[in-house]
C-alpha cells in the first residue's frame, strides 16, 4: 500500500523552532514528528510513503535516507514548485500513488497526531465500498474549523460546512483520508483544495463516508496546540500501559525522558514532559507540561513550565521560565532569568528577564 | 626612497552568521556585511574607501561566515576594483586584536609598512588617506579615528581622551558607566606592524600570571575555567587601555558623519547618509527625473539599472532600489530600501520600511513606520518573499520570511 504525507510549506506558525529545521523534523515526543506518522503507517503495511514538500527539500532528503534503512520502508519527496493546495499535490505524486493493485492509497496531513487506527479505516472503507474514506473528530468549538456533516448510521458524509455560524455539527476533519485511485481522475494538476473542491464533489455522489476517529487528535502545527498535543499524547500511552513512561520517586504523571538523558537529585519532573536525549537535567529542577529537546541542559534549582526549549539550550540557575515561552536552537538563559513567554530566535542569550509575552529576534 | 616600499594593507572585520543577531530579520537569508547600503553591499563602501589608500597592496576580509559565502563577492569585487581582496575565515573567537595576530602572517605577507582595521558595520566617510598622513606623522604605533558625539551617548561606545596638542591618545574606556568623554573610537584604526609585537605580549603576560581584578562576590564563586583563553585579545581593553598614555597611540578627529550598522533600522539611516554622500562625490550614480519619460526622483536616490520604474510613480528622499525590482503606476515610495526582484504593485506606499528579496506588496496597500531609527519598530521590515496583499496596512511591524499580509497589523512582530 502507498501513502502521501501533505507537509506543505514552511511551518511559520512553529517559528522559531522551524527556523532550525523543517517543520516534519521538529521533534515532537522525542521523535521528528513526521516519524509518528511514518510508523503507524509502516505498522499496517503500508511499503512507500510520499511526501509532498515545498520547502527545503534537501535536509528533509538526508534524513529520509536515514528512517528509510532503520525503517525498511521507501520514502520519497514529491516537491511542489508552486504551493498547490491540499489537493493538487495529490495530482503531483499520482504516478507514485497508483499501481496495478489498484488498492486504495492514505493521505495524511503532517502537522496531525492521534493514535492513527489505520488497520480500522481499512476495513471501514472496504464495509462501505464508496470511494473515500475520511477520519473525523469532535471538537468543543466546530466553528473554528470545517464541520463534516455526516448521516448518523453509515457516516455517509452530507455536506461540508466552512465555519458554520449555527450548530449543524461537532464533527471536524481529522486530516487523514483513504483513497481510491479514482479520486485522482478528479483532481487536476493546479492549486486545488481537498476540502472545499473535491471532497464535497465526492460526497455529491454518495461515496463519502467518515469514521469517528477513536482516541485523541491535535494540530500541533503551533506552539499552544503542541504542548496540549504532548498531553495528550502521553496519556495515551498511560492508557496502553507503555512501558516507555518514567517512573520514580521524582516523577509525576506522565513523562518521557530518553535513555540517554541525566537527571539529577532532588528534582520534580511531570506531568506531561518529554526530555529529549543527551539532555542534562541537574538537581532541584521542576519541570511541567514542557518539551526539553536534544542536548538541552538544564541547570540547578531552575523551574520551566508550559514551554518549549529548543535544542542545544541551556536554562540557567534558578531560571523560570514559563506561561508558553518557545527556546529556538541554542538559546542560553542566563542565572536567575524569569521569562513569561518569551518567544526567543536561535543562537542568542537571554540576559535581563521577559516580563511579559515578547518575541526575542 | 622609502615612499614606494610603503605599502598598505587593509583588514576588514565582517564578523559572522551566529554574532550580530540584532540583524535579524535581514540576515537571516543574507550575511550581514553583503546587505546593500545605497546600491552596494555593506562592506563594499569601506573597501572603495581603502582603495583611495596610496600603495595599497591588499584587503582582507575577516570574520566566521562559511568561505563560499563570500566566494563569489571577493572575487567579482577584486576584477571590478582592480584591487586584490581575500577573505579569510577565523576558526574560533579570538577578539578583535586576537583575529588580527591570528592572520599576521598573511597580512605581513608583502611586507606593508601599516596596516589598517576597520570595522566592516562602519558607517562613515573613511578618511583613511589623511589618516594615513596623520599617523605617519605621529609616528606611533597607531591611530585611531575618533569623533564627538552627544555626552549622552557617549557610553555605549569606547569613550577616549586625547592631547589636543599632539593627540596623543592619553585614557581609554570601554562603555563606561560615568562620563569619561565626549570622544569616541570610530571601529577605524591603522597601525605599524609593531601592533603584532604588543598583541603577542598580551598573550604571554596572560599565559604567565592571573590578572587582578576586583570581581562580584557572586563571580568570584565560579570555577577558576571564566578567565580569557591566552590566544583572545580584544584591542579595546587590552591594547588601547593599558598602552594610552605611552606615547604609542594618537587620535585623528573626523567630524563627517558616523553611524554604526547594528541593526535593520539603522541601515536604513546609513544607506541615506552614503546616498548623501554619492551626491558629493559621484552623483552620477544617483537617479534623476521629473515624472514625464521617467518617474519623478526626489532627493537622493538610487535605481539599480535593471530595475523597473513606472514613469507615473514618485521616487525619494533616500531611496534605493535593488536589482530587478518592479515599481509600478503610481507608487509612492519614501526613505525606503527596496531589494531585489520585489514587485510592488499599483498606488502602493512605502515610507521608512524595508522590502526583503522577491516580496510582492499589493496594490493601494500602504507599508509605513515612524521612522525612528533608533527603537525596535520604527522601521518597518519585511523579510524575503513577503506578500502584502491590496490595500493592506503594515505599520511600525517585523514580518519574517514567506509570510503573507491579509490583514493590517500595527506594531507586531510577525514571525
Amino acid at each position: 500500500m502507498k501513502a502521501l504525507i501533505l507537509v506543505g510549506g514552511f511551518g511559520t506558525r512553529l517559528r522559531p523552532l522551524t527556523l532550525s529545521v523543517p517543520k516534519p523534523l521538529v521533534d515532537f515526543a522525542n521523535k521528528p514528528m513526521i516519524l509518528h506518522q511514518i510508523e503507524a503507517l509502516k505498522a499496517i503495511g503500508v511499503t512507500e510513503v510520499v511526501l509532498a514538500i515545498n520547502y527545503q527539500p534537501e535536509v528533509m532528503l538526508n534524513f529520509l535516507k536515514d528512517f528509510e534503512a532503520k525503517l525498511e520502508i521507501k520514502i520519497t519527496c514529491s516537491q511542489e514548485t508552486e504551493p498547490l493546495g491540499t489537493a493538487g499535490p495529490l495530482a503531483l505524486a499520482r504516478d507514485k500513488l497508483i499501481d496495478e493493485s489498484g488498492d486504495p492509497f492514505f493521505v495524511l496531513n503532517s502537522d496531525v497526531i492521534s493514535e492513527y487506527p489505520l488497520k480500522e479505516m481499512i476495513e471501514f472503507h472496504k464495509s462501505h465500498g464508496g470511494e473515500a474514506s475520511i477520519m473525523v473528530t469532535k471538537v468543543d468549538e466546530p466553528s473554528k474549523y470545517g464541520v463534516v456533516v455526516t448521516e448518523e448510521s453509515t457516516g455517509k458524509v452530507e455536506r461540508f460546512v466552512e465555519k458554520p455560524k449555527l450548530f449543524v455539527g461537532n464533527k471536524i476533519n481529522a486530516g487523514i483520508y483513504l483513497l481510491n485511485p479514482s479520486v485522482l481522475d478528479r483532481i487536476q494538476l493546479r492549486p486545488t483544495s481537498i476540502e472545499k473542491e473535491i471532497f464535497p464533489k465526492i460526497a455529491a455522489e454518495g461515496k463519502l463516508y467518515a469514521m469517528v476517529l477513536p482516541g485523541f487528535w491535535m494540530d500541533i502545527g503551533q506552539p499552544k496546540d503542541y504542548i496540549t498535543g504532548l498531553r495528550l499524547y502521553l496519556d495515551s500511552l498511560r492508557k496502553k500501559a507503555s512501558p516507555k513512561l518514567a517512573t520514580g520517586t521524582n516523577i509525576i504523571g506522565n513523562v518521557l525522558v530518553d535513555e540517554s538523558a541525566k537527571i539529577g537529585e532532588g528534582c520534580l519532573i511531570g506531568p506531561d514532559v518529554a526530555i529529549g536525549p543527551g539532555c542534562v537535567v541537574e538537581s532541584g529542577v521542576r519541570l511541567s507540561c514542557c518539551t526539553v529537546m536534544r542536548g538541552v541542559r538544564i541547570k540547578k534549582h531552575a523551574c520551566i513550565s508550559s514551554s518549549i526549549i529548543g535544542w542545544h539550550s541551556t536554562v540557567g540557575q534558578w531560571a523560570r521560565v514559563e506561561n508558553m515561552t518557545i527556546l529556538g536552537e541554542d538559546v542560553h538563559v542566563c542565572d536567575e532569568i524569569y521569562s513569561n513567554g518569551g518567544v526567543v530566535l536561535p543562537h542568542k542569550e537571554i540576559k535581563s528577564s521577559i516580563l511579559k509575552p515578547e518575541i526575542v529576534m | 626612497m622609502g615612499g614606494s616600499e610603503e605599502r598598505v594593507v587593509a583588514v576588514i572585520m565582517v564578523g559572522g552568521p551566529t554574532k550580530g543577531t540584532r540583524f535579524r530579520p535581514l540576515s537571516l537569508n543574507t550575511p550581514k556585511p553583503l546587505f546593500p547600503l545605497a546600491g552596494q553591499p555593506m562592506v563594499n563602501h569601506p573597501i572603495s574607501a581603502c582603495k583611495r589608500i596610496p600603495n595599497l597592496a591588499q584587503i582582507y576580509l575577516i570574520g566566521f561566515y562559511e568561505e563560499r559565502e563570500f566566494a563569489l563577492f571577493v572575487s567579482s569585487i577584486s576584477n571590478e576594483l582592480r584591487v586584490p581582496v581575500r577573505y579569510l575565515k577565523e576558526d574560533k573567537p579570538h577578539g578583535s586584536a586576537g583575529g588580527l595576530y591570528n592572520f599576521r602572517d598573511q597580512i605581513m605577507e608583502e611586507s606593508p609598512s601599516h596596516i589598517f582595521l576597520l570595522n566592516c558595520d562602519v558607517c562613515c566617510s573613511f578618511p583613511l588617506a589623511e589618516m594615513l598622513e596623520a599617523h605617519i606623522s605621529y609616528r606611533g604605533m597607531g591611530t585611531i579615528l575618533v569623533i564627538e558625539v552627544s555626552p549622552e551617548s557617549a557610553n555605549q561606545f569606547g569613550e577616549l581622551v586625547a592631547d589636543p596638542v599632539t593627540n596623543e591618545l592619553l585614557h581609554y574606556t570601554e562603555k563606561p558607566e560615568t562620563f569619561v568623554s565626549d570622544r569616541i573610537n570610530c571601529g577605524v584604526y591603522i597601525f605599524t606592524p609593531d601592533i603584532f609585537t604588543a598583541i603577542q605580549g598580551v598573550s604571554s603576560q596572560r599565559k604567565d600570571r592571573a590578572t587582578l581584578r576586583r570581581v562580584s562576590s557572586f563571580e568570584a564563586l565560579q570555577p577558576a575555567n571564566r578567565s580569557l583563553p591566552s590566544d583572545f585579545v580584544r584591542l579595546d581593553q587590552d591594547i588601547l587601555s593599558p598602552l594610552a598614555g605611552k606615547k604609542q597611540f594618537y587620535v585623528y578627529e573626523t567630524t563627517d558623519y558616523w553611524e554604526q550598522i547594528k541593526t535593520p533600522g539603522m541601515s536604513l539611516k546609513c544607506s541615506g547618509l552614503y546616498l548623501a554622500q554619492f551626491r558629493r562625490t559621484s552623483p552620477d550614480l544617483l537617479a534623476s527625473g521629473d515624472g514625464t519619460k521617467n518617474a519623478a526622483i526626489s532627493g537622493n536616490v538610487y535605481i539599480h539599472p535593471s530595475a523597473k520604474v513606472h514613469p507615473t510613480a514618485k521616487i525619494g528622499p533616500n531611496a534605493s532600489i535593488s536589482a530587478n525590482a518592479r515599481i509600478g503606476a503610481g507608487v509612492r515610495l519614501v526613505h525606503c530600501i527596496i531589494l531585489d526582484d520585489v514587485e510592488i504593485k499599483e498606488n502602493a506606499v512605502v515610507i521608512h520600511a524595508i522590502v526583503g528579496w522577491k516580496s510582492s506588496i499589493g496594490r493601494w496597500s500602504r507599508v509605513q513606520a515612524s521612522g525612528d531609527h533608533n527603537t525596535k519598530l520604527g522601521v518597518t521590515i519585511l523579510g524575503e518573499s513577503v506578500t502584502v496583499e491590496d490595500e493592506v496596512v503594515v505599520i511600525n511591524s517585523i514580518v519574517l520570511p514567506n509570510k503573507t499580509m491579509n490583514v493590517s497589523v500595527q506594531e507586531e512582530i510577525i514571525l
